[in-house]
């Protein structure tokens, strides 16, 4: 029993699940759900499928290269059982698992921390620039500060007095 | 070599078939067609070609009868003979005769007529003229009817003849009915004779094939023979006598030991001394049936002097290879076809027998000769007393004893199977599949690993230094998570206060507000009129707004205010009407030509203003965009019907009552340019 990549999304195949297609030179095609099947029936290329993980890792969105995929690899020839091998083998698994979910979500967050800078960079921009809309350039020689405007309220004197009397 | 097969013989039809078949094929392909104004050379040819064409068919039908019925003295005696026995020569003969004669009349008939017609003068003689030769051949058909219904007969039976080769090897069987003569075919032949306990089930001759000593052998049944003397004899039994008489077969004389046939042994021996002279040169064996009912050695002391004596008779034919027999027992033998014992042991010692004499004869013929080089077996005559055993190589002998051994060892050893067996049968125990698997310690042997974790396969991942590349992973990621550390540090620069992002929030806010309007006035931009700003009809431009924006943006809005207010028109004038006083600081002259004209309508409005009055609605006030007030009435008006809500009862109105057309007419009359006018 092993789990299969499907063919057009790269996502995990279990027993019983999904259809597998045999060209005629002998090619094997697994799909995970029609969905997949039918797209690629349709003849699209994965790699233009916006959702397929071919696609992400194409245009950089996934991590690409890692040494953590190095530990997963179809071995044909089989080793002798060993006991202790097998223990550590299934206590690797989680560990490495980790690690790459992990590095992956490093990926991810690198790639969006760029965006916020771009961000406030062009925030920073648009408020030197368009200051002008709401502070106008003889309230701003004044005060250079790129703020709203303090807007001057009118108090009477009377009331002032009365206030203090109230506070103290 | 002839197949004598009579199956070929075409059907011969009786006598009005015949005539109808040949008339209506001359009326079928010859032309039909002829008029009295033709030529008279024309109407000849026309009737003589009728005549002549049916005398070939005739000829053509009469003369394949004649040809396919075999001819009694060219096919081989059996043959002639059981022909005879079956049908009389003589009537086959005469029947076929009449056959031919036919043949020859209707030819001549056909020639006397031809003449004739040559002369006809008119249509109708030669008409007549060919319906006389027409009906003269028809009639001779007729007159042979008889004789044609008698060889269909005959075709008929023949073709259900067994297929008998005369010339190869053959065993007969022969003796009294009920003997188990049949029932001895079934059993060694594919066969499938009548059995049945009344006399002369078997009518007539059946054919069967066995094979010894990878040849064929033909086994051929016969019929019961009686002894009775030559001539009373029917033709069932003359067919058996036939078969006897012309075939170079081995015979197997039927002997019934226990008599349930009917008949004495006495009997069975009288008939077998009046036919023994059948027997001449021909292998004889003595069958004893039925031992099953009656074993050889009960039987009475004088009937077995008389089985004896028919085996002495046996024993004459017998071909020994010295000149005396040396074996009495391939002579007279016994059997059951019920229990089946010695049946075979029969079987193999007619076709022994008739090998041998077939053998024989052939070496003494001629044609032998020729080939008798090709199958010479050469035997070196023994020149000492010394032994000479084939010689096997020492390698073979103990590889031959290697594997004596292991077979023994095979049959010794315990195998899986045997253990299933033992623990209950197939459905019961399941095999240990990893008894024999060999690992590094034996415990091991019954573990479990899961082949699926985690959505990872786990095959993929055993790997012997796993360990090792375990530990420098973490390594790396150890380092790469100090790395990450000392990045995060540097990005926190560039964030704005909160001040800072109260203003940039007003500011996309205003931007939006800008853009939205823009977006608006463009789209109506054609159906509203272009106003100029002074007839504001929004009061949009008015000083109270103008101070509170310029207050938002932080700037004192007075001075401005008070400055719009000294410029502003309407203000301008009041203030010319009651005093100077309030505070203005423009010089205001340039304005004083309009003040001057608009003063007239302002000081009719100021005088009466001591309250405010609104306008009548049929009043164009200025900056409306109407041209004059009936214009504003009309629009005042469609205002008010616009939004009067619509009668959406659906009741009949005056336009619904009519009908204009029930039935126009283009659609319910033309023709279509293609197509069909099914539906309208």
């Amino acid at each position: 029993m092993r789990l299969e990549k499907c063919w057009f999304c790269s996502s995990t195949v279990y027993p019983g699940h999904g259809i597998q297609f045999v060209r005629n030179d002998a090619k094997i095609f697994r799909f995970c759900r029609s969905k997949c099947h039918k797209n690629f029936k349709m003849k699209r290329n994965p790699r233009k499928v916006k959702w397929t993980k071919a696609y992400r890792r194409l245009h950089g969105k996934d991590m690409t290269q890692d040494s953590t995929f190095e530990f997963e690899r179809k071995r044909n020839r089989p080793e002798r059982y060993d006991r202790n091998l097998a223990e550590n083998t299934l206590k690797a698994i989680k560990k490495i698992d980790k690690v790459r979910s992990n590095r992956e979500a490093k990926h991810i967050e690198k790639r969006m921390k760029v965006k916020k800078s771009k961000e406030r960079r062009e925030a920073a921009k648009e408020l030197e620039q368009s200051i002008h809309l709401v502070k106008p350039p003889s309230v701003l020689a004044q005060d250079p500060s790129l703020t709203l405007p303090k807007i001057k309220v009118k108090v009477s004197q009377q009331q002032t007095e009365e206030n203090h009397a109230m506070e103290e | 070599m002839v197949q004598y097969n009579f199956k070929k013989i075409t059907v011969v039809p009786s006598g009005k078939d015949f005539i109808d078949i040949i008339l209506s094929r001359t009326q079928r392909q010859t032309p039909t067609v002829v008029h009295k104004g033709y030529a008279i050379s024309r109407l000849r040819q026309f009737y003589m070609r009728k005549v002549k064409y049916t005398q070939q068919n005739f000829h053509e039908k009469l003369s394949t009868i004649i040809e396919e019925f075999p001819r009694l003295d060219d096919i081989h005696p059996f043959y002639g003979d059981l022909l005879h026995v079956l049908y009389n020569k003589d009537h086959y003969k005469l029947a076929l005769g009449q056959v031919n004669t036919a043949r020859n009349l209707i030819s001549k008939i056909a020639k006397d007529y031809v003449k004739l017609l040559k002369y006809g003068d008119s249509l109708y003689r030669c008409k007549s003229l060919k319906v006389a030769a027409l009906g003269r051949m028809c009639t001779v058909i007729k007159r042979i009817g008889p004789s044609l219904a008698y060889l269909e007969q005959i075709r008929q039976h023949m073709a259900r003849l067994p297929s008998i080769d005369p010339n190869t090897r053959t065993i007969l069987i022969c003796g009294y009915p009920n003997v188990g003569k049949s029932s001895f075919i079934n059993k060694i032949t594919r066969a499938d004779v009548d059995v049945q306990p009344y006399a002369f089930t078997t009518k007539s001759l059946f054919v069967g094939h066995t094979d010894y000593k990878y040849l064929r052998y033909q086994v051929i049944d016969t019929p019961g023979i009686l002894d009775r003397p030559f001539e009373d004899r029917n033709i069932i039994e003359m067919c058996s006598i036939t078969a006897l008489a012309h075939l170079r077969a081995a015979v197997l004389f039927f002997l019934d030991i226990s008599g349930s046939c009917g008949y004495s042994i006495a009997q069975q021996a009288a008939l077998f001394h009046s036919i023994k002279s059948l027997f001449m040169n021909k292998p004889l064996i003595i069958v004893c049936n039925k031992t099953d009912l009656q074993p050889l050695e009960g039987i009475s002391e004088e009937d077995k002097k008389l089985v004896l004596e028919m085996k002495a008779e046996a024993m004459k034919t017998v071909i020994g290879q010295g000149g005396e027999p040396t074996n009495g027992d391939g002579v007279l033998l016994t059997m059951s076809t019920l229990t089946e014992e010695g049946v075979i042991a029969v079987k193999n010692a007619a076709c022994e027998r008739l090998l041998d004499q077939r053998v024989e004869l052939k070496m003494k013929s001629k044609k032998i000769n020729d080939c008798l080089n090709r199958f010479h077996v050469a035997i070196p005559k023994p020149r000492d007393q010394k032994e000479r055993p084939p010689c096997i190589p020492q390698s073979v002998l103990e590889a031959k004893a290697k594997q004596a051994a292991q077979m023994a060892e095979k049959e010794k050893r315990k195998t899986e199977k045997d253990l299933e067996d033992e623990n209950g049968g197939a459905g019961v125990y399941s095999a240990n599949l990893r008894k024999n698997y060999i690992l590094a310690n034996d415990e091991w042997k019954d573990d479990v690993l899961p082949e699926i974790l985690d959505g990872h396969n786990v095959y993929d991942f055993i790997d012997p230094d796993i360990l090792q590349r375990l530990e420098e992973l973490e390594e790396e990621e150890g380092m790469r998570q100090a790395e990450e550390e000392n990045e995060d540090f540097k990005m926190d620069g560039e964030e704005l206060t909160p001040e800072e992002q109260a203003a940039l929030a007003e500011i996309r806010k205003k931007k939006s507000l800008l853009i939205r309007e823009h977006r608006m006035k463009k789209s109506t931009a054609e159906s509203r009129p272009t106003v100029p700003r002074k007839f504001d009809k929004d009061r949009k431009f008015t000083t109270e707004r103008m101070g509170r924006q310029l207050s938002a943006l932080g700037l004192d809005p007075s001075l401005a205010i008070n400055r719009a207010r000294g410029r502003s028109l309407s203000r301008r004038g009041r203030k010319r009407e009651r005093s100077l006083d309030k505070g203005d600081n423009d010089a205001g002259d340039a304005m004083d030509m309009d003040v001057d004209q608009q003063n007239k309508k302002l000081r009719i409005r100021s005088r009466s203003r001591s309250r405010s009055k609104s306008r009548p609605p049929g009043e164009v006030a200025p900056g409306e965009g109407f041209k004059d007030s009936a214009q504003k009435v009309k629009a005042l008006k469609l205002a008010k019907k616009s939004v009067k809500k619509r009668n959406k009862d659906a009741r009949r109105g005056e336009a619904d009552r009519v009908i204009p057309s029930l039935k126009p007419k283009h659609l319910f009359s033309g023709k279509r340019s293609i197509g069909k006018t099914q539906r309208r």
